[in-house]
């Protein structure tokens, strides 16, 4: 028989709040944080509100070498370890699959590294850490005792599904019995919003008009950078059971791709994109007929929405699946995205309502099912996909649990 | 400049633990749990505040158990042997030292004060 792989414990550090019941009041309420940025009035931000590490770990002298991006990612690992409520020996055998982008927290390291005047007396002997990708999967070790397989997956905003979609299927092949997977992300630095800027990737707030992020509108244009993390435990059914873990939903399938097309842009016809997608829905076991939801990747950028509202067209065609573009609540957690929406996804498909599209007036594209007024719908089969620069393309099926 | 009061200031930050612990009688390892990255780090922020050049096998101690082996080698007389090797430390620390070997790693705050007054009087 095969293995079947469920979600036993997660947890979420979003914009729109950590706990389930505060996540889903902001959603019935129509409230996301969206603010202009501090750093540059050019640009609207999504934070999270009152982060603070230490809430989540204690002291830990380690910290020093994680930047904001990595505090939401080991802050979240160790709250859902706190959730699972696992013995030692059962946590040591855990997988670590984490998806990281590189850190664009371009401090005071860089002035002094300046060859021509450098500085290298205020340097840390160890500043490195601060930029290897693997630094929080460490801490997260150290920390929690989880031992197991592990990796850390640089696949920009594709990273953090791409992350869970690895340990489903360490799970799902018996390398693993149960594994942590998730990741987190801030993009609010200096130099973080300047790499967007410049990459002309960034919604630009402009005098005389309604600044509203609208993913999908025909008026959208660009994405909005949110900040957070969430972890998830995947674990083998019975292994589960076993335990009388409480079960929050299941994994039903996965697939990942790249595109070669673009350094950044999506290829418009969408081929890799729409092969990810249908062989997800296929390792499930479904058929496109079966997804009623589809969280899209949704960024706001003229590619990738004219892209994915293609392909949706393509994949389902008279089907019609309810859409969804969750970073129109929280923006764009870049690498954290698919792990953060997934977290959603859970709390959403657990009470059973569907959030509107916020700001979705005009649609880009007319035969499409797009959630304009959230509704109370109980999902019963999922489909989240994420698409990150370099053509990275990833996408996940999941369920509420049944037997 | 207060010597103890800086190198406090520099530990609190650095292993995340209160001012009061670290006394000049606390133990780096033993009681103050620094690891090898953080005295890499400690080093570098005393460089930086007291604008001396240190260096990390003196300060920290690190060559002792090889000096001893050494001096045993060496037919010589363990403490003088130190006394040599640390201008830093006083006699009567460094016999302190010799008879709390067992108990593990044997650097103390107050060494570390030692060694930056002793840089800034030789400077």
């Amino acid at each position: 028989m095969p293995r079947r792989v469920v979600i036993t414990a997660f947890s979420i550090l979003s914009p729109l709040g950590s706990s389930p019941d505060t996540i889903m009041d902001n959603f019935k309420k129509g409230n996301a944080p969206f603010e202009i940025s501090p750093i540059d009035d050019d640009i609207l931000i999504c934070p999270v509100k009152n982060f603070n590490l230490k809430d989540h770990i204690g002291r830990f002298k380690h910290a020093r070498y994680l930047e904001r991006g990595a505090q939401f990612c080991v802050a979240s690992a160790v709250d859902t370890v706190k959730n699972a409520d696992l013995q030692d020996d059962t946590l040591a055998k855990a997988g670590l699959f984490i998806g990281s982008g590189p850190s664009l927290d371009f401090g005071e390291e860089l002035s002094y590294l300046n060859p021509d005047n450098p500085d290298l007396s205020k340097l840390k002997a160890l500043w490195m850490l601060k930029y290897l990708s693997n630094t929080a999967a460490s801490v997260i070790s150290r920390l929690t005792g989880i031992h197991g397989d592990n990796a850390t997956i640089g696949t920009a905003c594709s990273a953090t599904l791409q992350a869970i979609g690895e340990a489903f299927r360490k799970i799902k092949d018996g390398y693993l019995d149960l594994a942590f997977a998730g990741g987190g992300s801030s993009r609010f630095s200096y130099s973080g919003i300047m790499a967007y800027k410049k990459a002309q990737a960034f919604f630009v707030v402009k005098k005389g008009r309604d600044n509203n992020y609208s993913p999908f509108d025909t008026s959208r244009q660009g994405f909005v950078a949110g900040e957070g993390g969430a972890f998830i435990l995947l674990e083998e059914l019975e292994h589960a059971k076993k335990r009388g873990a409480e079960i929050h939903a299941e994994i039903c399938g996965f697939n990942a791709s790249i595109s070669g097309h673009s350094m950044t842009a999506p290829d418009p016809e969408g081929k890799y994109e729409e092969a990810t997608v249908r062989s997800a829905i296929n390792d499930a076991g479904l058929m496109p007929s079966d997804v009623d939801v589809v969280s899209t990747h949704g960024t706001g950028t003229p590619l990738n929405d004219d892209m994915e509202a293609e392909l949706i067209d393509r994949v389902y065609g008279d089907h019609k699946p309810f859409i969804l573009a969750l970073k129109s609540w929280i923006g764009h957690l870049t690498p954290a995205c698919g792990a953060v929406e997934l977290a959603l996804c859970i709390i959403l498909m657990k009470h059973k309502y569907l959030p509107e599209i916020r700001h979705l007036t005009n649609p880009c594209h007319k035969s499409l099912n797009f959630v304009q007024n959230g509704i109370n719908y109980p999902p019963n089969t999922v489909l989240l996909e994420n698409f990150g620069f370099g053509g990275q393309n990833s996408a996940i099926v999941i369920k509420p649990w049944t037997e | 400049m207060d010597i103890l009061q800086t190198i406090q200031e520099e530990l609190a930050e650095l292993l995340d633990i209160e001012k009061e612990e670290i006394t000049p009688d606390a133990y780096m390892v033993r009681d103050l749990d620094a690891e090898s990255i953080d005295l890499l780090e400690l080093a570098v922020a005393i460089n930086a505040s007291f604008g001396i050049d240190v260096n990390d096998d003196e300060i920290f101690l690190r060559l002792l158990r090889e000096f001893l082996e050494e001096a045993k080698d060496a037919g010589k007389d363990a403490g003088d042997f130190l006394e040599e090797k640390y201008r830093f430390l006083t006699r009567e620390r460094i016999d302190d030292m010799l008879n709390d070997l067992q108990g593990g790693p044997v650097l103390k705050v107050n060494d570390l004060i030692s060694y930056v007054s002793w840089k800034l009087e030789n400077k």
